[in-house]
């Protein structure tokens, strides 16, 4: 049955690092499962909270959220609000009761496509660990 | 009460839970008023009114009956600059115990005392214990029947002194949907991460919420989370959300609320 689960998977890459990179990757044709859905913002600040707590609560197995490394935000301290909300986002679905690790956070350079790779690769194993969604059986 | 807001302290107006007709509705009055029937033994988050009440008040200070609880609320609204602390006279309320027992509360005394006595604090929550020493999956099931209940009538949004958003973003469609209720499990969640960094622990969502979802539960469990991992707690004038700083401590602006 759990070799049998293809978790799908939202990642949400910031255009001036991590969108690139998995440009990189691809035209490197490295290659990586295909269960991530990757959706481009503009910075990595601009993934609310919001949008990663629907996601899940609408039964998305994991959400990767990638941006540049700190330092190297296009818009200066993007990463930064990035980087002290995602914790907290974190605990809110750990006292709810899903796995935290259904989310995750990782830094993506523009030159870094073999980390993109691993960065997929490591995460849809996890995912894979942890099983289904348990909000994807619960009708509300 | 009047003496010691107006003559004491120089109060122009007074906030003030009173009883009128049988009914104790919240009361602002001006200098000279007579102040009625005073009810200090309800509980209930002045500083919700005050939010709506200011900008109808131009001119004169202000003195509100603040618990604890309102203080801290205060404190929240003069940082984000809502309301100017200077217009603003605090006349401290201490919880009875009963009050304290009902919140769980572990902060319960005022910065000044001037009516009730001061009593001990309660420890912990019971309940927010239980709920981390139980498996995840059954936390879940805990919470999901719990937010099955929401009727979505948006009490805990309405009657929470630090929801002051001008925009709530519980109230777009991208988030929540328009029609059907229970509004979804991310409801509470998307609300929790809002009220993370200014929560101030008043229980009002609990108290006002018709289907008694135990709110106030919640934002105790994810303060002490916001506690360890930021070192922050709501509520003190002086300490700036650690999510409009960086990661070195520097002040940002506020979040921008259009994207």
């Amino acid at each position: 049955m759990m070799t049998d689960f293809r978790p799908t998977i939202l990642a949400f890459c910031c255009n001036w690092c991590s969108y690139a990179g998995a440009d990189l990757a691809g035209v490197s044709r490295l290659q990586m499962p295909p269960n991530v859905h990757v959706i481009r913002v503009m910075c990595s600040a601009s993934v609310k909270p919001e949008y990663v707590l629907k996601a899940l609560s609408q039964g998305v197995d994991g959400v990767l959220v990638l941006g540049c490394h700190i330092g190297d935000c296009h818009y200066m301290t993007g990463n930064h609000r990035t980087a002290k909300r995602i914790p907290l986002v974190q605990r809110i679905l750990k006292e709810t009761g899903i796995d935290e690790k259904r989310l995750k956070l990782d830094w993506v350079s523009a030159a870094e496509g073999e980390k993109f790779q691993k960065v997929i690769t490591d995460f849809v194993q996890d995912v894979q660990k942890l099983g289904p969604n348990p909000l994807r059986e619960v009708r509300f | 009460m009047a003496r010691v807001a107006f003559d004491e302290r120089g109060a122009d107006h007074l906030l003030l839970m009173r009883e009128e007709h049988g009914n104790v509705a919240p009361a602002l009055i001006s200098k000279g008023e007579d102040v009625g029937d005073v009810r200090l033994d309800i509980p209930y988050q002045l500083i919700t009114i005050l939010e709506t009440v200011y900008s109808c008040v131009p001119k004169g200070k202000i003195a509100v009956i603040t618990r604890r609880c309102d203080e801290k609320a205060l404190a929240e609204l003069t940082k984000r600059g809502y309301v100017d602390e200077e217009r603003m006279i605090k006349i401290g309320l201490a919880c009875s115990r009963e009050q304290i027992a009902m919140c769980r509360c572990s902060d319960p005394v005022p910065s000044k005392v001037d009516f009730g006595e001061p009593n001990k604090p309660v420890p912990t929550d019971e309940l927010s214990e239980r709920l981390s020493k139980m498996s995840p999956d059954a936390r879940l099931q805990f919470w999901v029947k719990q937010f099955r209940k929401c009727n979505k009538c948006f009490a805990c949004t309405h009657n929470c002194p630090v929801c002051f958003c001008d925009d709530c973003v519980l109230e777009e469609r991208t988030f929540v949907p328009e029609q059907g209720i229970p509004p979804g499990l991310s409801f509470h969640m998307i609300r929790s991460y809002h009220l993370i960094d200014k929560c101030i622990e008043c229980g009002e969502c609990e108290r006002s919420c018709p289907a008694e979802i135990p709110l106030l539960t919640l934002r105790k469990m994810l303060a002490r989370d916001m506690k360890e991992i930021h070192g922050f707690v709501p509520g003190d004038p002086k300490t700036v959300s650690p999510l409009n700083t960086t990661l070195e401590g520097e002040p940002m602006e506020e979040e921008c609320d259009e994207c």
